[in-house]
């Protein structure tokens, strides 16, 4: 039976005795974590504080010191999202903090993935997202990238208030077969409408699906703007994509 | 664990997808549920990028923003689509295609590049870097970007729907796309900068406010509402058809931080209160109320900047209006006061014994204004019909009654302006609808009391001498300066007691240059708004002194209260009819007496009920239903001393 006592880095420590109630829980991360090597334990801990940064360089520091990628994983990476998950689902951190905190697994993942793509992991493909012009909101759109990056996807972030022309561009750099746009206002949305037309202009609408989603989109406003597949939320992102990638 | 298989690191991913997949439902639950925003932190951190109404920024800048909502936001109104932005959209949307598929056709007909992108009248703004106000990023949302169009109203494109509420040359200059790119457009904005003030009470309040600090605790009636952060302020309210003025006003020490004051939005409703209430019952209603609201709100936002604190720190407001003006702002009905007997249907609730009284406190949130959660909003009791809340506050800060042995008048003059007369057992009111003449409305060249306007005019041989406020380059003329150049007028026999200029080679004036360098002149026309103007206010005088039964020379004390008040040179005013002959000695120039009274019944919550009961007593004179109205009406209209009944 391992004890509390046993975890060596004492963020880890803390944030069991704080937060965690569900003896299951405890008894489960208390487990992962005492057995842990403690530069894995400190992987967990960065990706906990949103210390991207950390994350980044101690997850490179355990693959030169050897340490097995399936590993890192499992003790590190996912060890220290399961605590922020339960932190969450407990109403002890909301919505920024979770971003930053997958952020931070993020900046770690991104060693790993040389390492997926090897083992013949395939990537699911490029997503460029953006929130159109005029709009500002972006938590639902992050929501969407966190999943999307989650499930293999790589991501382009274009970020807010991104105008017509800088989608053209990201497009026609990165080759990109799909893009998400998000508007958060009825008075934004037309905005969308006004992207994809200048998709048209550009003779770019046929290389690539457009996927649209937020709060007031509805499937009829896509179908009117002539999307290619719309999202209600974050989950379904992922699913349009997936669909619209096998269709590019 | 080396030669880890293709099939164990799926195996991971799918658990990084699970996890996430949990996040997301619970977050669904969080922001639906429970109603917290999905931008604000743990730490009540404030994340948003697009400027939240709740956000608070702090006073020093290196602090993160705080969100100040105190939690279940209900935004379902932002997140499920409502069918009027609905359509709207839709709407936008087809107007979308529709011009991308135009702009194609012209492209196949080799026009490309003679449609130059549309440009707003808010874009030829900031060319001009004339500063108007928005705040929903130019979508035609918040209407606080409303310009006069002086010039060129024909240059632009017609109404869009987001401008249906309004008429004339009134447009919002986010929407207003200029067509005639090579037009002489001229336009400016109804929300003017403000101009700020600083006042001293003149007289000592006993410092009594309804939220007070125990220690680090704020409370009201012995309920903790929050804890001290650092000031305990309040703002009092005068809110007048033409002018808004609002006192800061510190409810720990008494003293008056500042006076911001800006031209009421409303406008565009019409000038008079019987228009604004006729807007109001039209398609538009609650227009009024919004505009107003949303100047207020950036008003105290430009307070809170300026002198450092946080709107979370005002706890208390009462506002003084007349009764339209109040009740607008209150959002309630007020139709009933645009048809006898005038009453608001509060007040007419009063008389039917269905209400305690005719005072109001709202919470501020109710009212979308931007304070304290608990802050609450104090409207003062209406006196009767259109004598409101500003007229009571009048009383309370001139200290009128009528266990007064002596004979008091209050003229306070505005585009309603309202007459008071008490002593000797009575109180006795009048509201006479004088118009915006001399509050720089309708005449050409006039203005409201702010830096630039003309506040005093004199004769230097044959031209005029004047002085501006502020002593800057004149702009315009407001009130006081008005009053100067009718009774010059009148003593150099270039304008008649009717009002009609003098005749030069056998025409008559058309117009007389009052500042010549700065073409600045006064015409007929608007000689013809302010006789009008000055024959209500005369008549409501001379009706309510003969109620009362009183003479001119029986009148212990005559204040003069208004925005341009202060500036007035009583003898003219005396000399062209404006002002009853009361001794000069005897005429107290009083200011903004009703945000005097706004502020008093701010600090002191005793003064409030002991004003709730002194309008009680009041008799209303309805000047209209006087028999002879018609007659000293017309008798009022000519430019020549009141006579001394």
């Amino acid at each position: 039976m391992t004890e509390l006592t046993d975890i060596q880095n004492q963020t880890l420590i803390d944030e069991i005795e704080e937060y965690l109630e569900r003896p299951d829980e405890i008894e489960r991360f208390v487990e992962l974590f005492s057995r842990a090597k403690p530069r894995l334990q400190e992987i967990a801990a960065a990706i906990i504080e949103g210390d991207d940064d950390g994350a980044d360089e101690l997850t490179e520091t355990a693959l030169t010191e050897g340490i097995d990628a399936i590993e890192i994983m499992d003790d590190g990476l996912i060890g220290g999202m399961g605590i922020v998950g339960i932190k969450f689902r407990e109403n002890f951190v909301f919505v920024p903090e979770v971003l930053s905190c997958a952020r931070a697994m993020r900046a770690g993942m991104a060693h790993i993935d040389p390492i997926l793509s090897a083992s013949g992991v395939e990537k699911q493909g490029t997503v460029i997202m953006g929130t159109v012009k005029g709009d500002l909101h972006d938590i639902g759109k992050n929501l969407c990238i966190m999943m999307l990056r989650g499930s293999g996807f790589d991501v382009i972030d274009l970020g807010v208030d991104v105008a017509e022309d800088t989608f053209i561009d990201a497009v026609e750099d990165s080759g990109a077969k799909v893009l998400g746009m998000s508007a958060l206002l009825t008075t934004t949305m037309p905005n969308m409408g006004r992207t994809i037309e200048a998709f048209i202009d550009a003779d770019l609408r046929d290389e690539v699906q457009i996927m649209v989603g937020g709060a007031p989109v509805t499937q009829e406003f896509s179908d009117d703007m002539g999307a290619d597949g719309y999202g209600a939320d974050a989950l379904s992102c992922v699913a349009v994509a997936k669909e619209l990638i096998a269709a590019a | 664990m080396t030669g880890s298989s293709k099939k164990d690191y799926q195996q991971r991913l799918d658990k990084i997808t699970e996890i996430f997949s949990d996040i997301l439902g619970n977050a669904q639950n969080q922001v639906k549920g429970q109603g917290r925003c999905p931008y604000r932190t743990a730490k009540d951190v404030c994340t948003a990028k697009f400027g939240c109404a709740n956000r608070e920024d702090p006073r020093d800048r290196s602090e993160a923003p705080i969100c100040a909502h105190d939690g279940n936001l209900d935004f379902r109104t932002a997140w499920e689509t409502q069918p009027e932005s609905y359509e709207k959209t839709k709407i936008k949307i087809e107007q979308v295609k529709l011009e991308a598929t135009n702009r194609r056709k012209d492209k196949r007909a080799g026009m490309e590049g003679q449609i130059a992108p549309a440009q707003t009248l808010f874009d030829l703004a900031d060319d001009r870097q004339l500063r108007l106000a928005t705040s929903c990023g130019r979508y035609g949302e918040c209407h606080e970007c409303i310009v006069t169009v002086n010039e060129g109203i024909d240059a632009l494109a017609p109404r869009s729907e987001a401008e249906e509420f309004l008429t004339d040359n009134y447009r919002l200059a986010c929407q207003a796309e200029i067509i005639d790119a090579m037009a002489q457009i001229t336009f400016e904005p109804l929300i003017r900068t403000p101009r700020i003030l600083h006042t001293a009470f003149d007289k000592a309040i006993d410092l009594d406010p309804g939220v007070h600090r125990q220690g680090d605790k704020i409370l009201r009636d012995g309920q903790v509402i929050d804890k001290y952060r650092g000031h305990v302020y309040g703002l009092a309210i005068d809110l007048g058809t033409t002018t808004v003025a609002a006192d800061l006003v510190d409810l720990e020490t008494g003293h008056s931080i500042a006076v911001a004051s800006f031209e009421n939005p409303q406008h565009f409703g019409g000038s008079d209160v019987m228009h604004r209430i006729s807007y109001d019952g039209g398609p538009h209603r609650g227009e009024l109320n919004k505009v107003l609201i949303n100047a207020l709100n950036r008003e105290i936002e430009d307070l809170c900047t300026r002198f450092a604190f946080k709107r979370r720190e005002i706890y208390e407001m009462v506002v003084a209006g007349n009764a339209t003006m109040r009740d607008l702002f209150f959002n309630c009905d007020v139709q009933p006061i645009g048809q006898r007997p005038y009453k608001s249907p509060i007040e007419l609730a009063f008389l039917a014994g269905e209400r305690e009284t005719t005072a109001l406190a709202i919470e501020a949130r109710k009212l979308r204004l931007r304070a304290h959660p608990k802050c609450l909003v104090h409207g003062l009791p209406l006196i009767a019909s259109h004598v409101g809340g500003d007229a009571a506050a009048s009383l309370l800060a001139l200290n009128i009654s009528p266990d007064d042995p002596e004979i008091t008048m209050l003229v306070d003059m505005g585009t309603n302006t309202e007459i008071v007369l008490a002593g000797q057992g009575r109180l006795m009111v009048a509201s006479a609808p004088a118009g915006p003449a001399f509050e720089g409305g309708l005449v050409q060249y006039g203005m409201a009391s702010y830096d630039g306007a003309i506040e005093s005019v004199w004769l230097e041989g044959v031209e005029f001498g004047w002085r501006t406020i502020g002593d800057v380059a004149p702009v315009g003329l407001c009130g006081s300066g008005l009053i100067d150049i009718l009774a010059l007028l009148l003593r150099s026999g270039a304008m008649d007691e009717k009002g009609a200029l003098a005749r030069e080679k056998g025409r008559r004036n058309a117009e007389v240059v009052v500042a010549p360098a700065h073409g600045i002149t006064i015409s007929g026309l608007d000689i013809s708004h302010l006789s009008q103007a000055k024959a209500a206010s005369n008549a409501g005088q001379t009706i309510l002194m003969d109620r009362f039964g009183v003479n001119s020379a029986q009148i212990d004390r005559l204040h003069l209260a208004g925005g341009f008040a202060s500036h007035v040179n009583v003898s003219n005013a005396v000399e062209i009819g404006l002002l009853a002959p009361v001794r000069a000695d005897r005429i107290i120039k009083a200011g903004n007496t009703a945000l005097k009274g706004a502020a008093e019944a701010l600090l002191n919550q005793n003064r409030r009920l002991y004003l709730d009961q002194l309008v009680r007593r009041a008799e209303h004179v309805e000047l209209e239903s006087e028999i002879n109205f018609f007659d000293i009406f017309v008798e009022a209209c000519f430019f020549k001393p009141m006579a001394s009944v």
